[in-house]
């Protein structure tokens, strides 16, 4: 494109003229705009390549504010700053002098930002305000960003969401379908300032974990996590589960509905007396009652189904259907309170907060603020726990294998600072960008050689097996660990015998229905490439839907039934009695008579050996 | 039985092995690692060819026509390390269109005309004049060629139903019509042998019938990775050898490593018939035996309907079949059964030994 055309200016994406110099006319808008003549919600940006000038004042632009620097200085002067300081001015003060604007992300193509005044340049165009607000509160809730791999965070975020802590702290009142409630919640001993003043520790979501980076004879392998057990016998870790049943009086047509109440003997479907025990006069558990998977919270009676079929002595009396609510499987707790409450149409509604404890067991996860998770795999009890000259005995061994790969030097910096903070008995700051990487390490490193440690955290530690030193010194500190959701107790999931789906005769899925798991095909192919046979016939046959009693007649080929009456094997479909018994899956049987509802009839043929 | 027979007597495949089940799934599993991905190798007047996981589907499945077919020629001893005399087959290799010899051209649906104007440097190039281009054109069907000076071409539309449609579809094939080097041939390189130096030239795109006409190629040494149409010219074992080297090299650019035996077995039953089967459904899968094993596969209705029609017997051979039944599966372990009768059993009788009797035997 050649100079002499003319430079197009659009306004919202539209043509509304154009001018000769565009990038003159673009500093003319931006002159204007910081004098205050022209309003400062627009922005203006001039793209070469294009040779055309784009004006946004739209709605909906994620704007963010920066401070103009002119001719290599910053507008914010030392003088501004104090008056600052002393509440004279305000931001606003700032907005209206073009000290500071605001740019969109189309004007922030072109500027040169400065990340502190220190890098200011002859080129620069604006300063941040601070480090900080490059990033959104989110990230900013997380410590030492500046030493860690940036894509850790984006997962890392996902911790917080999943982790165990003071979620609300109306949780007595609350009736939620499930929660956890961490016992001993801390403020982590290194935040930064968006944590302060987000008002997260009023919610703090996990606690100060004393670790050694070690091994421990092989069981931290991977991302394995060795706990101390008078740690977890002093609540580390340690959580409440809440769980929330709830059900409700229905009503029906012809003035009939459900009733709470403890279901009389004569009823449909009854489970017997001493499943209602637990239940109080009005049919409903009572509080602080331990309560186990398969009994009954709430007892409750409806109408039958169907119409009652009419008698020779009119209709009969009606007998209700038990419909009592029973604790799913796997869970087990105390009632912890009982709500009970209409909703409109004068309904009866209960609810009923199912208390539970969850202590840290071996197959548990928790993550660090670091995107460092790992499994329990050992409770070690404390005496076999490595320990310090001052006899302290870490919460948690972490693997060393960890750090080398992910690159979170975060996670030593803050292992080393929150020591230093333990000992100082302050909360420190871990703020990105907010100090360098050597003068913390100073800073930490002073605070720990006055209470007589070593400067850089390591420690000589004695194995607690032998009694031994460990030929090499060891890294401890204290880091900020999550409890996560992810628990075994509410995952694990086994099964030799139990229900089989009605259709098909094959074991059912899922843990609620105390399910198996799944020999999936490619894992059939694995034993069909193996040659094992047997072993095949076992898992897809014998431990699923092996139906025993398959009688087919040796005429027709048809499959027939046993009569147990006559004692003789009938053939529907020749009359004969000419019928062997055979061993197939189900499966099989039942998709013989799915090719029958397709108007094919498979005949087996049967010949013996 | 010394070590190495010992040795060699362990890679025995032993009966009842599942011979398919295993080369599937040493072809399968390298193949998760392969990167899904279009390999561009770097450089100038380098050709584009589909590598990887597309290639592979592409080859296993027997597609007609590939996405990238390339041939590579070799020539004769005589002029195998000459180079002019090389690069003078290869400027005759690259078919050029009338469009690529064109410097501008104009429709004009109202008149029916296609007037367009020579490109005089291109057409030295190639050694063509407008005196040949019109010959040729003037052959066209119902178009009438005249010139205007000598690089303007003027193009009339002759033929039935004046409708836009109809002129364009005339003049697109006027202007992608070849006047010059082999027709299927999008590019040519020419390429060094390391070893022996002499001179060899790749292809993007093939036309064998066309390039073992041409004098100086060596038709005994060219390698053409379009199974189709290596079938059509050197037979079915020169395919099955081909696929079978495209296969091995895929694989063997991404750094793995599968035992020919594997491959082997894959492309031996795919061409065996004379034919070449993909392993899809139209092609291996689609032609089991069994009727449960098929059903199994796709199209579950469709096959027993057929079956039903036809009256077909299953006779419980094979695998899929027998594992929707819960029998005992043919291979491996299942495959041992006792070689006696039933009746033969019943005619043996339990002899019966006495202590004293056994030691004078």
């Amino acid at each position: 494109m050649s100079n002499k055309e003319k430079c197009l200016i659009f306004l919202d994406g539209r043509i509304i003229g154009s001018v000769e110099d565009g990038k003159s006319f673009v500093e003319e808008v931006k002159k204007n705009r910081r004098l205050g003549i022209l309003p400062g919600e627009i922005n203006v940006i001039y793209i070469k390549k294009l040779n055309e000038v784009h004006i946004n004042a739209d709605r909906g632009r994620a704007r963010k504010p920066y401070i103009i620097v002119e001719n290599g200085k910053s507008k914010l002067t030392p003088e501004l700053k104090q008056k600052l300081k002393n509440n004279e001015i305000d931001f606003n003060y700032l907005l209206r002098r073009g000290i500071i604007e605001y740019l969109d992300a189309e004007e922030e193509e072109n500027i040169f930002a400065a990340l502190d005044e220190d890098s200011i340049t002859e080129n620069t165009t604006h300063l941040e305000i601070d480090p900080v607000a490059m990033f959104g509160f989110t990230f900013n809730t997380m410590i030492f960003q500046d030493f860690n791999q940036s894509g850790r965070y984006a997962l890392s975020a996902n911790f917080t969401k999943q982790a165990q802590g003071l979620y609300v702290t109306n949780f007595n009142k609350r009736y939620d379908t499930r929660a956890f409630l961490l016992y001993y919640p801390q403020i982590p001993l290194v935040n930064s300032i968006a944590y302060r003043s987000l008002k997260m520790e009023k919610h703090a979501s996990g606690q100060n974990f004393i670790v050694a980076i070690s091994t421990y004879y092989g069981f931290n392998m991977k991302d394995a996590l060795i706990l101390n057990r008078a740690a977890v016998d002093r609540g580390l870790g340690r959580s409440i589960f809440y769980k929330t049943y709830s059900n409700e009086e229905r009503r029906y047509a012809g003035r009939q509905q459900d009733k709470f109440i403890i279901p009389p003997a004569t009823s449909e479907n009854y489970l017997g007396e001493h499943m209602y025990t637990k239940l109080g006069e009005d049919g409903i558990v009572e509080p602080e009652v331990d309560v186990k998977e398969g009994e009954v919270i709430v007892g409750k009676i409806s109408p039958p189904r169907f119409l009652e079929e009419q008698t020779t002595f009119g209709i009969g009396a009606e007998r209700m259907r038990d419909n009592s609510m029973t604790l799913k499987t796997g869970e087990e707790g105390v009632v912890d309170n009982v709500m009970i409450s209409e909703v409109t149409g004068a309904t009866k509604i209960v609810k009923i907060r199912i208390r539970g404890n969850k202590i840290p067991e071996v197959g548990d996860k928790f993550g660090s603020r670091n995107f460092q998770k790992g499994v329990v795999t050992l409770i070690v009890p404390p005496e076999e726990m490595p320990f310090t000259k001052d006899g302290i005995v870490p919460d948690m061994l972490l693997t060393p294998l960890s750090l080398p790969s992910r690159m979170t030097f975060g996670y030593i910096l803050e292992m080393l600072t929150a020591k230093a903070a333990a000992l100082d008995g302050k909360i420190m700051d871990g703020t990105m960008f907010s100090k360098k990487g050597k003068e913390r390490i100073d800073e930490c490193g002073t605070i720990l050689e006055q209470h007589g440690f070593e400067k850089f955290g390591n420690e000589e530690l004695y194995d607690g097996r032998t009694g031994n030193a460990y030929k090499s010194q060891i890294f401890t500190g204290i880091a900020y660990f999550n409890r996560l959701y992810h628990m075994v107790s509410t995952k694990l999931q086994v099964r030799s015998r139990g229900p089989v789906q009605i259709l098909t005769r094959q074991p059912t899925e899922g843990k609620q229905k105390k399910g198996g798991i799944r020999f999936e095909e490619m894992g059939r192919d694995a034993l069909v490439g193996y040659g094992a046979s047997m072993v095949l016939k076992d898992r897809l046959l014998e431990q699923s839907d092996k139906a025993e009693n398959i009688w087919v007649c040796k005429d027709c080929g048809d499959i027939g039934y046993y009569d147990y009456v006559k004692n003789v094997a009938v053939c529907p479909m020749c009359s004969g009695n000419n019928l062997e018994k055979l061993e197939i899956s189900y499966a099989f049987k039942l998709l013989l008579d799915e090719i029958k509802s397709m108007h094919i009839f498979p005949r087996i043929k049967l010949k013996s050996e | 039985m010394n070590d190495d027979e010992n040795k060699k007597n362990s890679y025995n495949v032993v009966p009842g092995e599942p011979v398919g089940v295993i080369a599937a799934q040493s072809l399968g599993e390298p193949s998760t690692q392969m990167m899904l991905r279009v390999f561009h190798s770097a450089g100038i007047g380098s050709i584009i060819t589909t590598r990887g996981i597309p290639r592979v589907m592409e080859l296993v499945d027997a597609r007609k026509t590939p996405s990238s077919p390339s041939t590579t020629i070799r020539f004769n001893e005589a002029i195998k390390k000459d180079y002019e005399q090389v690069r003078k087959i290869w400027k005759s290799l690259e078919e050029i269109t009338l469009m690529y010899v064109i410097k501008d051209f104009e429709e004009n649906f109202r008149a029916g005309t296609l007037t367009f104007i020579l490109d005089k440097e291109k057409l030295e190039y190639y050694e063509l004049t407008p005196k040949k281009i019109f010959t040729k054109i003037s052959k066209m069907e119902s178009l009438e060629a005249s010139t205007e000076g000598e690089y303007k071409f003027i193009i009339k539309y002759r033929g039935k139903g004046k409708t836009i449609y109809n002129m364009r579809v005339a003049f697109n094939r006027l202007l992608s019509s070849v006047l010059f080097g082999v027709p299927g041939i999008k590019k040519a390189t020419i390429h060094q042998d390391e070893k022996d130096k002499s001179f060899y030239i790749i292809t993007a795109g093939s036309n064998l019938e066309e390039l073992m006409k041409i004098e100086g190629v060596d038709k005994w040494n060219i390698y053409c990775n379009d199974p189709f149409e290596v079938l059509e010219h050197y037979g079915i074992e020169a395919t099955r050898n081909i696929i079978a080297n495209e296969l091995i090299d895929i694989i063997e650019e991404e750094g793995l490593t599968v035992n020919f035996r594997h491959i082997g077995l894959i492309v031996d039953t795919m061409s065996h018939s004379g034919k070449i089967k993909g392993v899809g459904r139209h092609g291996i899968a689609g032609e089991k035996e069994s009727v449960f094993a098929r059903a199994a596969y796709e199209e579950t209705v469709k096959h027993f309907i057929n079956a039903c029609v036809f009256g077909e017997k299953d006779f419980l051979k094979g695998v899929a079949e027998n594992i929707l039944l819960g029998k005992q599966v043919n291979v491996g372990t299942g495959i041992v059964t006792i070689g006696i009768k039933n009746e033969d059993l019943k005619k043996i009788k339990p002899v019966e030994i006495e202590q004293g009797k056994k030691k004078e035997e």
